[in-house]
């Protein structure tokens, strides 16, 4: 059996675009959910989605524990041993109270994979194989988020190849959410059902090309 | 002191986005050992591109993913197998990369624009005739443009270079018009000012040998005995996929050359027999004779051989129709029980097809 972490923010809990994080897909309609049925049978897959999730930030308003850094480690520990570590952030970072550019949003991330790598929750404590996602680009108009996210959707769309450029230095695996789905006209930045149901096979065709050997 | 952790980035290899092939300077020894395999296989996984390197599963995704984005590699359709998760088998991908090639015979020069594959796409020959005795220059530098020119534009940033097959043979050298060795020597400098590609020189046998090794038959042989059939009879050894290359090496009278002889004593046309890619007429006797003659030349340079290294295989290569080849092997493998002989199937132009080799390797290959 190998066990998959994904760690997400609102895209990866499931929030139904121009709802509220209460407003939550089901567990089968899930971007982790459609992965684990297209994987079959011998994978775990472990949902860890909180909405407003940052990358390495407290977040002043909505409260510390949005911090995707802090919670990381308990949560690797939590569910070690772990295969693969999917990890979709960045979208958050964006927000204007961070004054963030995409580049520094591709760095907090780099600060997870290490931090990954330096806990090495693997079998026979290893490093896993971690795979960086970068979230499909918010759209242009994203409704009554828009001062919350002032200038947000321009740098949304440079996450790409900035996390690219971080994966490839950290040697990781990378993966473009942005080249299979697009955000949900409804708020522009939430991936709707059918969305989840593209990333998800996307996702599973992406983790069997790791190539894993035979299991002992 | 600063956390080099989190010093700026420093990407191991972010393909550039540009269309065309990135510079020589970026292309690091891992990545040069993932292509070397894909060009020795047909199908190679990333599985077993981990294991046959010994390089993470990660170092081989992100090289794949930059080798893809550059075209030069492609995704097949994934394998699903009884157990485990399916795979995905990478192959090299026949438009991410072209070359040029040329090979200088005593008779003619041939000029061919191959694929990442091998497959020819151009093809010209031209008369290396006795008659200019000074130069066939103009005619040969656009026999090459042109080559270029048949591939659409927005490729020609994918050429990777261009090789040069010369004669080293003293023997055949001395059949090439005059002064043709002085020629030769500076044809290297000439075609990289005038046509502004880098250009990559070799012996020709040799070449013709690493195009088999690289497109050909001998693909999956380690170690092989491989001659050259032309006007004469050439061999090269091959050991651990290394081709020894020696000065002097010595060619035999029991090439074409020779057949022509006997041919034309009987009084007959042998215009045929230099032709490429055309099928020859049955010469009769003095065929059956020839291809007697030359096995047995051959049966005693592996019987020579043999001493020294416990040699198995052997492959023909020539610009002579394969099926000619295939006749002369099972010659061979008859007077020779245990030696298993393979015609090679780089018809037209093994030499020119083997130049154009020579940029590959020499950009994307490991030593």
């Amino acid at each position: 059996m190998r066990s998959v972490l994904c760690y997400g923010d609102s895209n990866t809990h499931g929030q139904v675009p121009g709802g509220t994080p209460l407003d939550r897909y089901g567990p089968a309609e899930r971007w982790p959910g459609v992965m684990a049925r297209e994987l079959g049978v011998g994978w775990h897959i472990i949902e860890e989605g909180l909405s407003g999730r940052t990358t390495v930030r407290d977040d002043p308003i909505e409260g510390a524990h949005k911090n995707g850094r802090t919670y990381l480690r308990p949560c690797l520990q939590s569910h070690a041993v772990l295969d693969l570590v999917i990890i979709m952030l960045g979208t958050n970072d964006l927000k204007v109270r961070f004054n963030q550019p995409a580049s520094e949003v591709a760095m907090a991330m780099g600060c997870l994979v290490y931090d990954i790598k330096e806990l090495k929750p693997g079998p026979g404590g290893s490093v896993p194989e971690i795979m960086i996602v970068s979230p499909p680009p918010m759209l242009d108009d994203i409704k009554e988020w828009r001062s919350i996210f002032a200038g947000a959707p321009e740098k949304s769309r440079r996450l790409a190849l900035e996390f690219e450029i971080i994966a490839d230095s950290l040697e990781v695996h990378f993966f473009d959410a942005g080249s299979v789905v697009t955000c949900d006209p409804l708020d522009g930045f939430h991936i709707n059902g059918q969305a989840h149901a593209s990333l998800g096979r996307a996702l599973a065709r992406e983790v069997e090309a790791i190539g894993w050997p035979d299991e002992r | 002191m600063p956390d080099m952790r989190f010093a700026p980035p420093n990407p191991l290899r972010i393909a550039d986005r540009a269309s065309g092939l990135n510079a020589v300077s970026v292309r690091g020894y891992n990545e040069r050992l993932v292509l070397s395999l894909l060009l020795q296989s047909k199908h190679i996984t990333r599985l077993e591109i981990g294991e046959r390197t010994g390089l993470s599963a990660q170092t081989v995704s992100v090289i794949v993913r930059s080798l893809e984005q550059e075209g030069l590699i492609a995704k097949g359709e994934a394998q699903r197998g009884r157990v485990g998760p399916p795979t995905v088998p990478l192959s090299l991908n026949p438009g991410g990369a072209y070359s040029v090639g040329i090979s200088v015979g005593h008779r003619q020069v041939e000029v061919v624009l191959v694929d990442f594959i091998g497959s020819i796409r151009s093809h010209a020959v031209l008369p290396f005739s006795a008659a200019a005795q000074d130069t066939n220059h103009p005619q040969f530098m656009s026999a090459i443009a042109k080559a270029i020119a048949d591939l659409p534009q927005h490729l020609h940033s994918r050429i990777a270079g261009i090789g040069l097959a010369l004669p080293g043979d003293e023997v055949e050298l001395e059949l090439t018009p005059r002064a043709a060795r002085e020629r030769f020597d500076a044809l290297q400098e000439e075609v990289e000012r005038e046509i502004g590609y880098p250009v990559y020189v070799q012996n020709d046998i040799t070449a013709a040998a690493g195009g088999e090794s690289m497109f050909g038959v001998a693909k999956h042989l380690s170690d092989y005995l491989f001659f050259y059939l032309g006007a004469r009879l050439h061999s090269r050894l091959v050991l651990n996929h290394q081709i020894y290359n020696t000065t002097g090496a010595v060619s035999f009278d029991v090439g074409i050359l020779r057949l022509e002889q006997e041919i034309t004593k009987q009084g007959r046309q042998t215009s045929e027999l230099w032709e490429r890619g055309a099928d020859w007429p049955s010469f009769g006797e003095a065929e059956i004779a020839w291809q007697r003659e030359l096995a047995g030349q051959m049966k005693s340079s592996i019987a020579a051989l043999k001493q020294f290294v416990p040699i198995t295989s052997v492959v023909l290569s020539s610009y002579a129709p394969q099926a000619v080849c295939k006749a002369i092997c099972r010659e061979l493998e008859q007077a020779m029980p245990g030696i298993s002989a393979i015609a090679g199937n780089i018809e037209r132009s093994p030499k020119a097809v083997g130049a154009a080799g020579l940029p590959f390797s020499s950009r994307f290959m490991v030593e």
